[in-house]
């Protein structure tokens, strides 16, 4: 036995299939490796850490024959330095492409999210470049796609998404690991360390190890040393551990963990919720959590943060309400609101400046205009256009016409 | 009473001095004291529901104190318009420290701030400040619906005023003299309806008015009034409301984003007007309406505590598909 040798490098995934779970990833990522015409010359795996990205791509290229010149984040990446590695590693087809073993090269740029700092200036400039001009497959890998600096590079790639490693699947593996070592563990014991990794395979391999190597005996016992894990959750992790969690408590934590922005957070909560509770009675009660929990953020504000607890509370019971009835859904994502009004801004400022016109004349605010008096101006115009007022309120034709043919308020 | 050309009505027989206003005869008593000897007025804060002569009160005031040139010392801003720290510091300050000058006879500038209770804290921190400074030059007239969303250093600054629900037989009197002007042959039922549905909202009641002359017909009799009223009644806040209690909670999610989004309507708004449609509704038991008037109250309370008032309102409504009918 080596050991000296990190768990997950020894076990990890030397073919294709021995990467665990994210299948739809697996497939996507096989059929476009094998297509010699792709339509598109890179790839971008993206998901949480730990789920198999990198596992992947080194599986594939064991199977596949084709070696990797690879970049990753402990690399400077600035403009000079991609192009110095990447220029020439993507102008240029492999000689021994044409050799029976090799199929040639392909550059993996792992971690792309996490390096265009000041220090990497201008190194979204040229990978998106050497993708435009290269002759051999690009593959990156990162995290967080949500920046807005990834946004140029999203367009060019073929994106594919990686998810968490569904808990039963990481038990499995840890079995296998344990039988390979030659401990017995108590079932209990792996299905802490894997709750305790939230999907994060390499997290969970990982403290296996430090709990498990040299023993022949893993209990429960073991485990409770275990950390947590200080993983940062994005918002559509946050989201669906939440609502996939079984107890108020669990989803408390995982909120506890995630890094979003609470203001963003809470809009996609709401616009989510009636996907996950399909019954009335059940959405009411979640809704009604969530007010609660609103209200509390609405009291933190910025300063009383000892009351955030409170919020996690309520967000995590609104999550929580019926946990048997979960099944998995598509999220509606970005909030609705926020695509509303941007699709309604211009018919909003039609009426508002009729609003404001009507203020000024009757002494009101715009917002009594259009609730008090804007309804009844519509009735009067439609039965009769020229009425006196359109004048005294100094209406223009175009603002009679909006009046008239806008739906009722 | 004056008339003018003005066309809107509620403008046109806006009274033009303190003696013409519509049963406000305590109120109107204590002012004319004090306008008596303008130097000891004190600022004013005007408190009550909608429609009942605030507005109407302060501009009688401007004309009282300073006669027709009024507009010329008289700063008028509606707060829920500009309602931020900034107009306080640019506009407000400005004015209450030079309006007076060149004036010679006006004892001191006059600032009329409607519905200041929509005004953010921080402004209203300031607004304090300049109050007392600028008193020897300037005098305030605050206006809201609810005096308990004025910070109390202001409130303690003010001689204060309230304005309760006009009385029903002064509102109808007043109906019926408009008419009387403009040459409208308005029915006593029809005026009575008029007022019924107006909830002593004498502006509300005044557009109605003028909207049901609008059908151009001989007589104004109660049906007029029904299909005035019918019409005019907020369409989609209704329709909001029937899709949210027949059960369909995503359909009424979707208006109440039209309602924030076409017509940019604030939550505070919409859960006013659901609780004026709430008793239209024609299948609901009076025990149905007050249990969910309970409900909108308390989420009326909650949006005044909350952040967001998307989340409230879904939350109002997703209450209201599960209410059995």
């Amino acid at each position: 036995m080596e050991l000296d040798l990190l768990w997950v490098e020894k076990y990890r995934p030397k073919k294709i299939r021995d990467v665990v779970g994210n299948e739809l990833a697996k497939t996507a990522f096989t059929s476009w490796i094998k297509d010699k015409r792709r339509r598109k010359k890179a790839v971008l795996l993206y998901g949480p850490a730990g789920v198999g990205k990198t596992a992947l791509v080194n599986a594939a290229s064991k199977e596949f024959n084709f070696s990797i010149i690879e970049m990753n984040a402990s690399d400077t990446r600035t403009e000079k330095a991609i192009n110095k590695v990447g220029k020439p590693a993507t102008s240029f087809v492999a000689l021994d492409r044409f050799s029976s073993e090799s199929k040639g090269n392909i550059l993996f740029l792992d971690e792309v999210d996490g390096v265009f700092g000041q220090q990497d200036r201008g190194g979204i400039k040229a990978i998106i470049n050497i993708v435009k001009e290269s002759l051999i497959p690009v593959v990156m890998a990162a995290n967080d796609t949500d920046q807005k600096k990834l946004r140029p590079l999203k367009k060019v790639c073929k994106l594919i998404r990686f998810q968490q490693v569904r808990i039963p699947l990481i038990i499995h593996t840890l079995g296998k690991i344990c039988a390979a070592e030659g401990i017995k563990p108590e079932f209990e014991a792996l299905e802490r360390i894997a709750q305790n990794s939230l999907g994060d395979m390499r997290s969970a391999i990982n403290d296996l190890q430090s709990i498990a190597e040299g023993k022949q005996l893993l209990t429960l016992q073991d485990t409770i040393f275990l950390t947590t894990r200080n993983k940062d959750i994005g918002l559509y992790d946050t989201l669906k551990g939440m609502f996939s969690a079984e107890s108020v408590p669990q989803a408390a934590i995982i909120l506890n963990r995630s890094s979003v922005n609470f203001d963003d957070f809470l809009l996609s909560f709401s616009d989510n919720l009636p996907l996950r509770y399909p019954d009335k009675d059940d959405l009411a009660t979640a809704y009604d959590f969530l007010s609660k929990a609103d209200v509390f953020r609405g009291r933190v504000g910025t300063e009383n943060w000892s009351l955030l607890r409170y919020f996690f509370h309520y967000l995590a019971e609104a999550a929580t309400v019926s946990p048997k009835t979960f099944k998995p859904f598509d999220f509606i994502n970005p909030p609705m609101r926020i695509m509303k009004l941007f699709w309604t801004k211009g018919k909003r400022t039609k009426l508002e400046n009729i609003c404001t016109k009507i203020g000024m004349r009757c002494h009101v605010s715009r917002n009594t205009a259009k609730t008090d008096i804007v309804p009844f101006i519509q009735i009067i115009l439609k039965k009769q256009k020229s009425n006196p007022i359109v004048t005294w309120l100094k209406l223009e034709p175009k603002d009679v016409d909006y009046l008239v043919t806008m739906n009722k308020i | 009473m004056t008339i003018n050309n003005e066309a809107m009505w509620v403008e046109k027989y806006r009274p033009k001095t303190l003696d013409d206003i519509v049963d406000l005869t305590h109120v109107v008593e204590s002012l004319q004291a004090f306008l008596k000897n303008p130097h000891s007025m004190p600022h004013l804060l005007l408190a009550g529901i909608p429609g009942t002569g605030k507005t109407t009160v302060a501009l009688c005031i401007a004309r009282e104190l300073f006669g027709e040139k009024w507009k010329s010392f008289t700063l008028e801003l509606n707060a829920s318009d500009e309602r931020g720290i900034n107009t306080v510091r640019d506009r407000i300050k400005d004015f209450s420290r030079y309006g007076r000058t060149g004036f010679g006879e006006a004892p001191f500038s006059l600032i009329i701030l409607d519905e200041s209770d929509q005004m953010t804290g921080p402004a209203q921190t300031a607004l304090r400040r300049i109050m007392e400074t600028s008193s020897r030059t300037s005098r305030f007239i605050l206006i809201c619906n609810y005096s308990n969303k004025i910070i109390e250093p202001i409130q303690s600054r003010c001689a204060v005023f309230r304005f309760s629900k006009l009385d029903k037989v002064a509102m109808v009197e007043h109906l019926k003299k408009i008419a009387d002007i403009e040459n409208l042959h308005l029915l006593d039922e029809a005026a009575k309806r008029i007022v019924e549905y107006s909830e002593g909202d004498l502006r509300h009641a005044i557009n109605a008015l003028q909207t049901t002359a609008a059908y151009e017909k001989d007589v104004i009799d109660e049906q007029t009034v029904l299909q005035v009223f019918g019409e005019a009644s907020p369409r989609q806040v209704q329709m909001m409301l029937n899709k949210a209690l027949s059960g369909n909670f995503l359909e009424a999610r979707k208006m109440m984003y039209d309602l924030i989004g076409q017509y940019g309507f604030s939550g505070t708004e919409i859960v006013r007007q659901m609780q004026r449609e709430l008793v239209k509704v024609p299948h609901l038991t009076d025990s149905q309406k007050a249990e969910l008037t309970n409900i909108i109250g308390e989420y009326d309370y909650r949006l005044t505590q909350g952040a967001n008032s998307d989340i409230q309102l879904s939350a109002l409504l997703a209450q209201f598909s599960k209410f059995r009918t």
